[in-house]
């Protein structure tokens, strides 16, 4: 076989090859029409290829003329498809050039099947064969040239503008992927030109005595093709490779991830809030007869909190689905055995379009701190206790004198009463009226034993709204023969719109009892038209009340205004310093400070603030 | 001096109280005065009101010690009986020594505090009759003439007519007709009851610079 039979016959499978694979992939579906454009491209070449190894081996003219007329059929098949491939694959090129090539290569048809015996020649005079390369001889046509020739070179002109405009535009989008392309693509079409249709032509005109060479002069373009293509399915396995690492990556982070967790004690979870879903890695479900991998409703979440959080930690995430997505509590959960175990979480929520899908989130176990917590706690109420029995000491002179007044009184009127009752006329009127006072003056003395009886109760801190005027005026009436003993004159200033403020009662009586008896110790020196104590409760913020207690004392020095809150201060004989340090550990409790200050008039002030329980004003 | 009979003046803030002690006093057929405070006291007070007072100690603005002090500084001879919430012993014994009656601890039993009541207007008695004494000695001693009244000086002082008569620069005649008249005059008999009057009158010795006697 002649090695220009076997050169043509490879080239043409190669092409045919290059079909198959794209064809494969055209099936497949990815990219799909670009792939496909470039089968149909590949085939026709193909086409082409035989039939250029056919018309090199035409035995009569009649043959090589037929070959040759139909030859243009598989060329406009390989423009159309090029166009097609630069529209599809590359998303350029002016559609008006496509046309336009489309057009000029169909009329190159026509024009081949209409005029003269085929496109290029009018009438093919002879066959001339020629020897190529000293071994193998082939056959080419001589004859007269079609008029109509130049429409072929004419299309592949537009095919070249259209290409190159298409790689023009590539080359604005800028990125280097496109310039690469653009730069493929634009010379492989120019070096086609000038091969394929620029060497027929001459082949044609009988300048030179050679095969065609369009089959093998497309190559480059195919190549360029495939290369393009194949730099995707490259980079497709290149993706490929880097996802499959990124999943063993990411099953490592995973593992890390759980066994950090685990190590932390930290349980992660995630609520799917569309289809009410609760996933959690805790272990400890199993407690609750829920399997791992079941999942479970908000619902059923919130059945095995303590009754008390229950509520709270409900509105805690209906505020976080409403607001900015961040969800922070710490709730117990109380166990099937009756066990209590503390948690801690915190998620967030991802919305989609302010709709929540779902809230991610970790909990860890926090009992043990929240016993240390709870075990200071009580230590706390206990000094608290302790030091308010102290106070009472204090005042035990005045509070025997308040106490002795119902009890002097009703002492007077029974024996009164008895007096009356053993005269010869007794004035039973007089006599109930007197029994009267007795009832009456008895529920006094049982209201200041209440008062103190709460004042020196060791209950549990409860706090609940309540009016803080009230409390100032029960602490001033606790006080009252106190403060008249030391001759002090009390002035009071309440804000009557005084807002509510969740707090306990017994301990802000407390803080109240220490700052006036504090007040009056700092005013024991003072000339007895100095004594004058003020207490004023009023707005500070329009969430905020402050109370002020006032003395007309020396003042405190202003070193002292704040170390007088430290543990162990005092100036007082026999206190053991912790007054002011409570008073500031219960106002911090409540949220508020506890500050003094020096006031202009002389003598000192002590002032705290208290937020204002959400709601009305008392 | 009036005879009616004494009055007690009850003084305390609390008017449970107040009323209390009023009709337990009034049980025993005594004659009350109430008052819920020193100020209302003293702006009420008659010089002519005899009988006692009954002063609850600890009291606004005003405590039972100061009160006792103005009663001095206006001469209002009442006798004062406290009581108290609570039987403080120093607050006791100052309260003793500015002249209280009695100091009871509340809630004070009817009979202790009649027993005071009773002693307090014996002392008011005893008070005002001594006062009334001393006013009529005063009056006496102010009928006397100058001259009576250096007379009767040297006389306390125990010197003899003679003396006197030499130390004013007159004649013992004189001086023995002086002393007739302070004697008449001053409703005294003897010299021993001349110089219990003058002293208690508060006239002084006189002596010569020179004569120590």
């Amino acid at each position: 076989m002649s090695w220009i039979t076997v050169l043509w016959s490879m080239l043409a499978s190669a092409c045919l090859t290059f079909a198959l694979l794209h064809l494969f992939i055209w099936a497949k579906g990815i990219q799909p029409w670009a792939n496909l454009s470039f089968a149909v491209a590949a085939t026709a070449a193909a086409v082409i290829t035989g039939m250029e190894l056919m018309a090199m081996r035409a035995a009569s003219i009649e043959q090589l003329a037929m070959i040759l007329r139909w030859a243009h059929l598989p060329v406009l098949i390989l423009w159309v498809a090029i166009v097609g491939f630069v529209r599809c694959y590359f998303d350029a090129g002016r559609p008006w050039l496509a046309w336009t090539v489309g057009i000029l290569r169909g009329l190159a048809l026509i024009l081949s099947l209409t005029t003269g015996q085929n496109l290029f020649f009018d009438e093919i005079t002879g066959l001339k064969p020629v020897t190529i390369l000293g071994s193998d001889t082939i056959s080419i046509a001589e004859g007269t040239l079609n008029p109509w020739y130049v429409v072929g070179p004419l299309s592949t002109l537009a095919l070249a503008g259209f290409v190159l405009d298409a790689a023009f535009t590539m080359w604005r989008r800028g990125t280097d992927n496109g310039r690469r392309r653009a730069i493929i693509f634009s010379s492989s079409i120019i070096f086609f030109m000038l091969t394929a249709v620029g060497h027929t032509a001459l082949v044609n005109a009988g300048v030179l005595d050679s095969p065609y060479i369009v089959g093998l002069s497309f190559m480059p373009i195919l190549f360029a093709m495939s290369y393009e293509l194949s730099h995707d399915l490259f980079h497709s396995v290149q993706l490929a490779h880097q996802l499959q690492a990124n999943e063993a990556e990411l099953r490592l982070s995973e593992q890390r991830m759980s066994l950090a967790a685990s190590a932390a004690d930290l349980r992660l979870w995630e609520w799917d809030i569309v289809h009410d879903e609760i996933w959690s890695t805790d272990k400890q479900r199993m407690l609750f007869g829920i399997a791992l991998s079941e999942k479970i409703s908000f619902e059923h979440f919130l059945s095995v909190l303590h009754d008390e959080d229950r509520e709270r930690v409900r509105l805690s995430v209906e505020k976080s689905l409403k607001g900015n997505g961040h969800f922070e509590s710490e709730y117990r959960i109380v166990y099937p055995d009756g066990r209590i175990i503390w948690v801690a979480a915190r998620g967030r929520i991802e919305f989609d379009n302010g709709q929540p899908l779902r809230m991610l989130g970790v909990s860890i176990d926090i009992t043990r701190r929240k016993q240390a917590e709870l075990e200071v706690q009580q230590q706390r109420n206990e000094l608290t206790h302790l030091s308010r029995v102290n106070l009472l000491g204090e005042l035990s002179g005045s509070l025997a004198h308040e106490l002795n007044q119902p009890l002097a009184a009703i002492l007077s009127n029974a024996q009164a009463a008895q007096r009356f009752l053993a005269r010869d006329k007794a004035d039973i009127a007089e006599v109930l009226d007197i029994l009267k006072d007795i009832v009456s003056e008895d529920r006094r003395a049982g209201a200041i034993i209440q008062r103190l009886r709460i004042l020196l109760r060791k209950g549990e801190v409860r706090r609940l709204p309540l009016d803080v005027n009230k409390v100032v005026k029960d602490v001033l009436k606790l006080l009252q023969s106190d403060l008249v003993n030391q001759s002090i004159t009390v002035t009071i200033d309440l804000d009557q719109k005084l807002p509510v403020v969740n707090g306990d009662r017994v301990q802000l009586q407390q803080v109240l009892l220490n700052l006036i008896l504090n007040a009056c110790e700092a005013m024991s020196r003072s000339k007895t038209s100095n004594r004058q104590l003020s207490v004023r409760t009023e707005r500070a913020d329009t969430d905020l009340i402050k109370v002020s207690v006032g003395d007309r004392g020396p003042g405190i020095s202003p070193e002292s205004l704040e170390s007088i809150f430290q543990p162990f201060f005092t100036t007082k004989k026999q206190g053991m310093g912790l007054g002011l340090t409570i008073c500031r550990n219960i106002i911090s409790a409540h949220e508020g400070q506890l500050r003094a200050s020096n006031s202009v008039g002389g003598g000192a002030v002590l002032h705290f603030t208290l937020p204002a329980s959400p709601g009305v004003s008392v | 001096m009036n005879n009616a009979a004494p009055t007690v003046l009850v003084i305390d803030d609390d008017p449970s109280v107040l009323k209390a002690l009023s009709l337990l006093l009034r049980s025993m057929e005594m004659k009350v005065a109430a008052f819920c405070s020193p100020h209302e006291f003293l702006e009420q007070y008659q010089p002519e009101t005899h009988g006692c007072l009954v002063l609850d100690y600890s009291m606004p603005n005003f405590n039972g010690l100061e009160l006792q002090q103005e009663l001095t500084a206006r001469d209002i001879g009442l006798p004062v009986i406290f009581l108290t919430g609570h039987g403080d012993i120093p607050l006791s014994v100052q309260a003793m020594k500015q002249g209280a009656v009695d100091f009871l601890t509340k809630p004070v039993l009817d009979q202790d505090l009649i027993e005071a009541i009773h002693a307090a207007f014996e002392k008011d008695r005893l008070n005002r009759r001594t006062r009334a004494e001393l006013a009529e000695i005063l009056q006496r001693l102010a009928t006397l003439t100058p001259r009576e009244r250096e007379v009767l000086a040297h006389v306390v002082s125990g010197r003899l007519n003679k003396q006197i008569a030499a130390d004013l620069g007159t004649v013992e005649k004189t001086i023995k007709v002086h002393r007739a008249h302070l004697m008449t005059k001053l409703k005294v008999r003897s010299l021993a009851d001349l110089v219990r009057l003058a002293e208690r009158g508060g006239i002084k010795s006189k002596l010569p610079p020179d004569q120590k006697a």
